[in-house]
């Protein structure tokens, strides 16, 4: 073997590397990078700065794909043998969805500056949260090709009747279409994240069959 | 040397019992695992490899409770294990896919790449080594499976349907090989094969219904067929056929 090919060897044969091609972790930053640049041009045409109020399909329909794009990478392509693994799945799983998550809020942000009391980046934020609780608990039930599902439906669902919904109640259950500094959306959103967060960290997504 | 023992093993799955208080001892050799569909091979490979839980009994492996998870840990360093089906991820090169294994087992990064060339020669797959999994053929594939169950070295190495999909020289190869390997681990092999089995293995274990119905070597399983007048066209499958009955016929099974 030449120097090279030992070099070329070492570098394609570490682990971390490996483990993030596997989720392929390196198309889900450039897809969430492709949803923010999406979300910019998409807020630039709403003329937000007349009314916030005009950001709400940004607020709550951006987070959601973000979270789509995230449960992507859930998928394990080799689920059997990934059980096999000497050490304890769970920080790998919850580093991989925390940063994930953390990524997209910050990428989505630039789309909503300012406004933080109604549909600025706080708003984002928790919608980014809730959705990907949504669909980290859709891939431990479902498997992570159809974690999107719930959340997109639930969501969409949110986002066409929420507009005639009043009272304390809805605060918590429409949260995808709250004002950012609305406590019970913030409740609802947390809740979510944590349960979905805590659930794949400790189970995985659900396996499927195999793709390769 | 025991390096597997599994007692009262009970595995359900739904309303089927798989494995039912099942008993075995292995120690290092070549364990062939026959038995027909649904005679619990696979659920007791599983539960081997630590992949699936049983609803009762105990297994130890290499002197450790793999219930317990600091023992846990140590045994899945030294154990390697090729599922009917494993999945890869399609963008991985034969020396990735072996890498990432090697990387789960936890060996240390600087012994990975010629581990990983090592396993790969092993199996015949040199030149392929850096050609995407995806682009192999079946009996290829199935050889990069049992590269990967290899890469560590194990102890402990269980093989479910190795020979699936690999034609007569890759099949032949690849009893060289487990009789290669059996001299220092304990290697279980779960076929339908009987010819694979005769020709590579030390011991045979005959599982129906969750239930060992035979232990013995090869040339006793051999024997049997050649006093047996059962279906099968060679001896060792009419053995098969014969320790089969003779373990479902009430009041025989102590003549097996």
């Amino acid at each position: 073997m030449t120097t090279t090919h030992v070099a070329r060897a070492v570098t394609t044969t570490r682990g971390p590397l490996l483990y993030a091609r596997s989720r392929a972790l390196p198309l889900t930053v450039a897809a969430l990078a492709g949803t923010a640049a999406f979300a910019v041009w998409a807020a630039g045409r709403l003329d937000a700065y007349l009314d916030p109020d005009r950001r709400v399909p940004i607020v709550a329909l951006a987070p959601l794909l973000a979270s789509a794009v995230i449960g992507a990478s859930l998928y394990s392509a080799s689920d059997e043998l990934d059980r096999t693994a000497v050490r304890p799945w769970w920080p790998r799983r919850l580093a991989q969805l925390a940063a994930l998550t953390a990524l997209a809020a910050l990428l989505l942000t630039p789309a909503v500056l300012g406004h933080p009391e109604t549909f600025g980046p706080p708003a984002v934020l928790r919608n980014t949260l809730g959705c990907t609780g949504l669909t980290a608990t859709a891939a431990v039930l479902l498997g992570a090709r159809l974690s999107w599902l719930p959340a997109f439906g639930y969501v969409t669902a949110v986002y066409l009747g929420s507009t005639t919904a009043h009272g304390r109640a809805a605060t918590v259950w429409a949260w995808p279409t709250q004002p950012g500094a609305q406590p019970g959306a913030w409740a609802a959103a947390l809740t979510a994240f944590v349960v979905g967060a805590t659930l794949y960290a400790v189970r995985g997504a659900r396996p499927e069959g195999s793709r390769g | 040397m025991t390096s597997i023992r599994a007692t009262g093993l009970r595995v359900r799955h739904r309303k089927t019992l798989a494995l039912d208080s099942l008993d075995l001892d292995l120690g290092t050799g070549v364990h062939g695992l026959l038995g027909p569909n649904g005679a619990g091979k696979t659920s007791l490979i599983r539960v081997l490899a630590t992949v699936a839980r049983p609803d009762a009994g105990r297994v130890e492996l290499l002197g450790e409770d793999v219930a317990g998870h600091r023992g846990l840990a140590g045994v899945r360093r030294r154990l390697g294990y090729l599922p009917q089906e494993f999945g890869y991820y399609p963008g991985f090169t034969v020396r990735e896919f072996v890498a990432y294994v090697a990387w789960l087992k936890e060996m240390p990064a600087a012994r990975v790449p010629a581990a990983v060339e090592r396993a790969v020669a092993r199996v015949g797959l040199a030149d392929r080594i850096d050609a995407k999994v995806r682009t192999l053929s079946g009996g290829m594939v199935r050889r990069v499976g049992i590269a990967q169950a290899v890469v560590n070295d194990p102890a402990v190495l269980l093989l479910d349907e190795p020979t699936a999909g690999l034609d007569p020289e890759q099949r032949v190869e690849f009893r060289e090989l487990l009789r290669e390997l059996g001299v220092s681990a304990t290697v279980v092999v779960s076929t339908h094969l009987v010819e694979d089995v005769a020709a590579a293995c030390t011991e045979v274990t005959l599982l129906d219904a969750g239930r060992v119905a035979y232990r013995g070597t090869p040339e006793a399983l051999t024997v049997l067929g050649e006093s047996s007048d059962g279906p099968g066209d060679h001896p060792i499958e009419r053995g098969y056929t014969a320790a089969l009955r003779a373990h479902r016929a009430p009041g025989e099974r102590e003549a097996v």
